[in-house]
C-alpha cells in the first residue's frame, strides 16, 4: 500500500474515532478535544496568510475577538441561536479584514506586523468603551446552554474545513501566486500577479476561520471579557503551532496545534508559572533551529509533495 | 506604424541623484534594440519606469500608443511588456516548471504543456520539477528567460541576459531572441557584453549618466566618439 | 463631557508633553539605533526598560541609594545584557528576514518578562524618593517627571554628540547607512551590531530608572514601552535618529492633549489608534526615513 494511501486511511480511521468519542468519551475529555479543533483551525487559518504569503499577522487574535463579540451580543441581546450566530460572526470578522486589509497589507513586512498589533489592541480598548453593548470591562455572560457536543462537532467541522482549504490553495495556481508573493513580491508583480488582490484575498479566506471559532468558543466558555478574547497569548500561540509543524505547509499547522496543545495540557498544566517562559523559548528554538517547522524540514529533505 | 514602445523626455532621480534625465527612445515593432552605458548610466532605472517598478518623475510611457507611466507593474505585464532582472529573481522555493505555471492563467494542462515545452527548449527538462533556488545562475537564468516567454509579450525586456551563462547556451538564446523578433515581437536588452550587443542589435541607444547621447546601429555606435569618450574618459 | 479649555490647561498640555515626550524619544533612539544599525525590530526593547526599573529599585530598596545615582548601573548592566542578547541570538537573525528578528525578540520578550514575574513576582513595587510637584503659576510640574526630563534631555544630547563626534559614533552612523560599505571602509560590522545593540539597551535601561521613580514597576510594565518606541520611529521616520526626537515630542504632546478631552480608557488607546492611522497614511514617517 503507497504510503498516501496509507495516510488517507489512517485519516479516515481518526475521524470516525473522533465523531463518535463524545459518545464514551468523558465531558472533559470533550471540552479539550474541542479547544483542540479550536486551535487547528486558528493554527490553519493563520498559515493562510502568514505561511503562504509571508505577511506575518501579529493581531489575528482580532478575528477571534470581534467573532466572539459578534456572535455573543447576538446570543445575549438579540436571542439568536448560536449556530446563526457563529456565521453571522465568520462575516464579521471578514468584514473587518476587508476594511483594514487594504491599507494594512501594503505596508512592508514588520509594519503589517505592528500594525496589526495596534489594531489588536484598538479593539481592545474599543470594546472596553462600548460599555453598553459589550459589558465593557465587566464582560458578557451569555444565557447558560449546555451544548459542548454539538459544539465539538461544529468545531471538529472548523478545524477540518481550515485544513481541507489550504490543501485545496496550496494545490491550486492561487497558492502558487500567493506564494510567490512570499518569495520575491517584486517579481510576482513584474509577472503579471496582482499582489494587493491576492493578499486581500489571502487575508480574508485567513479571517473567517477565527470569525467562527471565536463565536463558538464564546457560546461554549457562556461568558467573554475583553482580555479573554484579544489576548496576545491566542496569537502567540496561534504562531508557535505553525512554525513548529511547518509553515506553508498543509498539515504543519495540525501537527504544530496537536503537539503544542498536547504538551500543554499534560505538561503545562503543571507548571502554570513558566508558560509564557517556555513558549518564549519554543519561538527562540524554532526560529533559529527550525525555521521552516518539523513538515517544512521533511519536505525539503525527502522531497514530499507540496501537499504535506 | 505605432510605435512597440515611446519613452517621451523620462525623467528619474532618487534623492539629489538624477537617474535619468530626460530620456526619449523609440522602438518600432519587430525590432532587436540594445541599451548601453556604463556603469551607472541609468539603464536599469530606465527599465524600472518602463515597467512600473520605479514611478517616473516627469515624461511619458507609451505602450503600443496607450500611456503606461503611472500603472502598475502587474498591469503593464497583463498588457504584454514582460522582463527579465539583471539578478535572477526566480521564485526559489517553487519548482522551475511551477515558476513558469505561476505566470499563467487559463487552463492549467495547457500550461504545464507550453511549460515543459519551453523547459525543454532550454534544455532544462529535467530539473522541471527542482526547487529553483536549487538550480545554478546560469539554469536560474534561463528559468527566468523562459518564464517571461510564459505570458507571449508583445515587448520584452531583457536585462544582462548574457551574464552567467555559457557560451553554447546562449546562442541558443540568441538564436530565441532572433526567433522572437522574427514572430513580431519587440526585444530591447541592456547588456555589457559588446560581441552580444553587436551580433545581435539592430539599434543600440548609449546612455551615459542619465542621458542618451548616441542612438543608431551597432557599427556607428561603436565608432562614435561620444561612447567612446564615455566608456574610456578621454 | 463638557470641559472648558483655558490657556493654562493648554499650556500644561504642552509642558507635560515635552517632558513625557523627551523620555520617549530617549528610549526610541534605542530602538531607533538597532533599526537602523541592524534592520532588527526589537521587541524586546521594553523588557530591557523594565530590567532597568527593577535594578534601580532593589538598589534603593538595598542600600538607600539615590534612584538617580543608579543611572550608571543600569545603564551598564543592561549594556552587558544587551550585548550577550546580541552575541548569543540576535545575531544569527541580522541577515535572516525582518520577520525572523521580530519573532526572535518577541519569544525573547515574553521569556523575560516570564522570568521577571518568577524572579521578582507580579507585586507592584515603587520608589518613593521624589513625591510632589513645583508650582510654578498655573503649571503644575512633577517633580520626578522633571528630573526624568532633565536626565533624558542630557543622555539624549550626549548619544547625539557621541553619534556625531566620535569615531565609533561615526562607524554605527556609517553602518546604518550602508553595511557593505561599512564592512569594505574596514568597519568591523559585527562589532557594531554588538556595541549598538547594547547600547540601545543601556537607553532603555535609563528609561527604565528614570520612570521607576514615576510609576509602578512590575514586569509587563515594558510592553506599552516596546510600542511606543515603535510608535515614535514611525512618526518620525525609520533610520532617522533625529526624527526620534520628534517623534517622541509629538506621541508626547498628542497623549497629553487627548488626555483632556478622552476618558482614560481611550487615551490609552490613542498611542495605538495614531500608529495604525500614521502607518496607513505615512508608512515612512512624518519627516520622511527609510522603508523597510
Amino acid at each position: 500500500m503507497s504510503p498516501t494511501r496509507l495516510f488517507q486511511g489512517g485519516l479516515v480511521v481518526i475521524a470516525a474515532a473522533l465523531a463518535v468519542y463524545p459518545v464514551f468519551g468523558t465531558g472533559y475529555g470533550v471540552r479539550a478535544l474541542l479547544q483542540l479543533f479550536m486551535w487547528i483551525a486558528l493554527a490553519g487559518s493563520w498559515n493562510l496568510i502568514s505561511g503562504l504569503t509571508g505577511y506575518v499577522s501579529f493581531g489575528h487574535v482580532a478575528f477571534f475577538g470581534i467573532g466572539a463579540y459578534t456572535a455573543a451580543i447576538l446570543i445575549t441581546n438579540a436571542g439568536w441561536s448560536w449556530p446563526l450566530a457563529c456565521i453571522v460572526a465568520g462575516v464579521a470578522a471578514c468584514g473587518l479584514a476587508l476594511l483594514i486589509g487594504y491599507p494594512c497589507l501594503r505596508l512592508k513586512g514588520p509594519y503589517f506586523a505592528i500594525a496589526m498589533l495596534g489594531l489588536n489592541e484598538v479593539l481592545r480598548a474599543l470594546v472596553s468603551y462600548f460599555e453598553g453593548l459589550t459589558g465593557g470591562g465587566s464582560g458578557l455572560s451569555l444565557p447558560t446552554l449546555q451544548a459542548s457536543v454539538p459544539i465539538y462537532y461544529v468545531m471538529g467541522v472548523c478545524a477540518a474545513a481550515v485544513t481541507a482549504l489550504t490543501y485545496v490553495i496550496i494545490t491550486s495556481r492561487f497558492g502558487l501566486r500567493l506564494m510567490t508573493i512570499r518569495e520575491d513580491e517584486v517579481a510576482a508583480e513584474a509577472m503579471g500577479i496582482d499582489t494587493a488582490r491576492h493578499k486581500l484575498y489571502a487575508f480574508l479566506l485567513s479571517a473567517v476561520g477565527p470569525g467562527i471559532v471565536g463565536g463558538l468558543a464564546a457560546r461554549d466558555q457562556g461568558y467573554i471579557e475583553p482580555i479573554s478574547v484579544f489576548p496576545l497569548a491566542t496569537t502567540i500561540t496561534m504562531i508557535v503551532m505553525v512554525l513548529f509543524g511547518g509553515k506553508g505547509t498543509v498539515w504543519g499547522p495540525v501537527l504544530g496545534a496537536v503537539v503544542l496543545f498536547v504538551s500543554q495540557e499534560i505538561v503545562w498544566a503543571r507548571f502554570p508559572y513558566v508558560h509564557q517562559l517556555l513558549f518564549g523559548a519554543i519561538i527562540v528554538a524554532v526560529v533559529l533551529l527550525m525555521p521552516r517547522g518539523v513538515l517544512g524540514i521533511l519536505q525539503i529533505k525527502y522531497r514530499l509533495p507540496r501537499t504535506v | 506604424m505605432t510605435a512597440a514602445l515611446e519613452v517621451d523626455a523620462v525623467k528619474k532621480s532618487f534623492g539629489g541623484v538624477t537617474a535619468v534625465n530626460g530620456v526619449s527612445l523609440r522602438l518600432e515593432p519587430g525590432r532587436i534594440y540594445g541599451l548601453i552605458g556604463p556603469n551607472g548610466s541609468g539603464k536599469t532605472t530606465l527599465f524600472n519606469c518602463v515597467t512600473g517598478v520605479e514611478r517616473r518623475d516627469a515624461g511619458r510611457i507609451l505602450f503600443q500608443g496607450e500611456r503606461i507611466d503611472g500603472l502598475k507593474p502587474w498591469q503593464i505585464a497583463v498588457k504584454g511588456v514582460g522582463r527579465t532582472f539583471q539578478v535572477t529573481r526566480v521564485f526559489p522555493e517553487l519548482s522551475a516548471l511551477e515558476n513558469l505555471l505561476v505566470v499563467t492563467r487559463g487552463d492549467r494542462a495547457t500550461a504545464e504543456r507550453r511549460g515543459r515545452e519551453l523547459l525543454t527548449f532550454v534544455k532544462l527538462e529535467k530539473l522541471a520539477g527542482e526547487y529553483a533556488g536549487n538550480l545554478s545562475y546560469g539554469q536560474q537564468k534561463l528559468v527566468e528567460f523562459v518564464r517571461v516567454l510564459m505570458r507571449d509579450p508583445s515587448l520584452i525586456l531583457l536585462d544582462e541576459p548574457a551574464a552567467g551563462v555559457n557560451r553554447t547556451l546562449l546562442n541558443d538564446l540568441l538564436d530565441a531572441v532572433r526567433r522572437l523578433r522574427d514572430e513580431g515581437k519587440t526585444v530591447l536588452l541592456v547588456e555589457h557584453d559588446m560581441k552580444v550587443v553587436m551580433g545581435l542589435c539592430e539599434v543600440v541607444f548609449v546612455l551615459d549618466h542619465g542621458d542618451k547621447i548616441a542612438e543608431g546601429p551597432p557599427g556607428v555606435i561603436q565608432a562614435d566618439e561620444r561612447v567612446i569618450e564615455a566608456y574610456f574618459g578621454r | 463631557m463638557n470641559v472648558v479649555i483655558t490657556p493654562a490647561m493648554v499650556g500644561q498640555v504642552v509642558i507635560s508633553g515635552l517632558l513625557s515626550g523627551t523620555l520617549y524619544a530617549m528610549v526610541a533612539l534605542g530602538l531607533a539605533l538597532i533599526f537602523g544599525v541592524m534592520r532588527v525590530i526589537n521587541i524586546a526593547h521594553g523588557p530591557m526598560l523594565m530590567l532597568g526599573a527593577y535594578a534601580t529599585f532593589f538598589l534603593y530598596s538595598a542600600f538607600g541609594v539615590n534612584p538617580y545615582l543608579t543611572l550608571p548601573v543600569s545603564m551598564a548592566a543592561l549594556f552587558v545584557i544587551g550585548m550577550l542578547l546580541e552575541r548569543t541570538l540576535v545575531f544569527r537573525v541580522v541577515d535572516a528576514p525582518e520577520l525572523s528578528s521580530l519573532l526572535l525578540t518577541f519569544g525573547i520578550s515574553i521569556a523575560v518578562v516570564n522570568l521577571a514575574q518568577l524572579a521578582f513576582t507580579s507585586d507592584l513595587r515603587a520608589v518613593e524618593f521624589l513625591t510632589g510637584s513645583f508650582v510654578v503659576g498655573p503649571f503644575a510640574v512633577s517633580k520626578s517627571r522633571l528630573v526624568a526630563f532633565v536626565f533624558a534631555a542630557i543622555i539624549t544630547a550626549a548619544v547625539f554628540v557621541f553619534l556625531r563626534n566620535t569615531k565609533l559614533g561615526k562607524a554605527i552612523r556609517a553602518t546604518s547607512q550602508s553595511r557593505d560599505v561599512a564592512m569594505v571602509c574596514g568597519i568591523n560590522v559585527g562589532r557594531i551590531h554588538l556595541i549598538t545593540f547594547g547600547f540601545a539597551a543601556a537607553l532603555a535601561a535609563a528609561g527604565g530608572t528614570l520612570i521607576a521613580v514615576i510609576v509602578a514597576i512590575q514586569p509587563e510594565m515594558g510592553q506599552i514601552w516596546t510600542f511606543k518606541s515603535f510608535l515614535v520611529i514611525v512618526l518620525g521616520g525609520a533610520g532617522n535618529y533625529p526624527g526620534a526626537l520628534v517623534g517622541g515630542m509629538l506621541l508626547g504632546l498628542i497623549e497629553q492633549l487627548a488626555s483632556l478631552f478622552l476618558t482614560t480608557q481611550l487615551s490609552e488607546a490613542v498611542a495605538y489608534v495614531l500608529l495604525v492611522l500614521v502607518l496607513f497614511v505615512r508608512p515612512t514617517g512624518i519627516l520622511g526615513g527609510r522603508s523597510t
